[in-house]
């Protein structure tokens, strides 16, 4: 039995193979594939960022020009409570101002009549 | 290759060198655990593709050469129970691949051996595939495996064990038939 040197043959029948000379060609067509796909990948992301950028900047410009009507029509408010006050203010002393000339008419009448 | 590999300088390595480099090895593993060309060849591919994939992880060409043979055996433990549960006959496949092989060999136990690696259990093929095609220790092994080293040693004792055995056998029959 040539079992004394049975790892020698075992070793000899796994010996390395050289690989079948299609491998490279189908392993480097594989890598250019997926390269390919990994760039049409990144630049459909590299497009999805950007609209997400464009959809987030024209949501500011929006939200900013919301809060700067609502800002403006406050102080508009603002402004015509502040004019109504006066006028309501104005039409006060005018009242005031006609009685006191009321007032003071009679006191005046008074005083001739007294005379 | 070691000698423009530098460590710590932000450089990829080369992925067309390590492969012409590699090719051989990672086919021949892969061949060694399915005992089918066409097979190893696919095995081969992925374990490439996947070297692409993790390129930049590599650190040296020693840690090149572990990475692909610790791959090359998984990616074939993988294929071989894909096999076994979608029920190839692997055996009649095993049988005409190396029936197309018989004239580069020199012995007739040499002829059979492959068959004969391809009954073994998966791990013990793996352990006795890394020792004798690529000349690893057990404690090597045991690190590409991951397997604790005392379990390599049983798995090399075992599968060689179980192989002279069936090679006895299978000689017996040859002798008898020539």
């Amino acid at each position: 039995m040539p079992f004394d040197d049975f790892e020698s043959e075992l070793r000899e029948s796994l010996r390395r193979r050289p690989a079948p000379a299609s491998l490279k060609r189908k392993v480097m067509d594989r890598r250019a594939q997926n390269r390919g796909q990994i760039q049409s990948i990144r630049s459909a992301a590299r497009r999805r960022n950007r609209m997400v950028w464009l959809e987030r900047i024209a949501a500011s410009l929006v939200l900013a020009g919301v809060a700067g009507s609502a800002v403006v029509g406050h102080y508009a408010v603002e402004r015509r409570k502040g004019e109504e006050a006066k006028q309501q203010v104005f039409t006060a002393l005018r009242i005031t101002n006609h009685a006191f000339q009321v007032m003071n008419d009679r006191l005046q009448q008074q005083d001739k009549d007294s005379h | 290759m070691a000698n423009d590999w530098q460590p710590g300088i932000e450089q990829l390595p080369d992925f067309e060198r390590l492969f012409d480099e590699h090719q051989s090895m990672v086919f021949s593993l892969a061949l060694g655990m399915t005992g089918d060309r066409g097979l190893a060849e696919e095995i081969a591919q992925d374990v490439f593709m996947e070297l692409d994939r993790n390129i930049a992880k590599i650190e040296s060409p020693e840690h090149a050469c572990f990475w692909l043979r610790r791959v090359a055996i998984s990616r074939s433990t993988d294929a071989l129970r894909r096999r076994r549960t979608r029920g190839f006959g692997l055996w009649v496949e095993i049988e005409e691949n190396h029936g197309a092989q018989a004239e580069e060999r020199s012995s007739p136990l040499g002829d059979r051996i492959d068959c004969l690696l391809a009954t073994l259990p998966e791990a013990q093929r793996a352990a006795i595939v890394l020792r004798y095609q690529e000349d690893l220790t057990p404690e090597e092994i045991a690190a590409t495996l991951g397997a604790p080293l005392a379990t390599v040693k049983s798995q090399l004792q075992r599968g060689l064990k179980l192989l002279r055995t069936k090679a006895e056998s299978q000689l017996k029959e040859y002798i008898r038939a020539v």
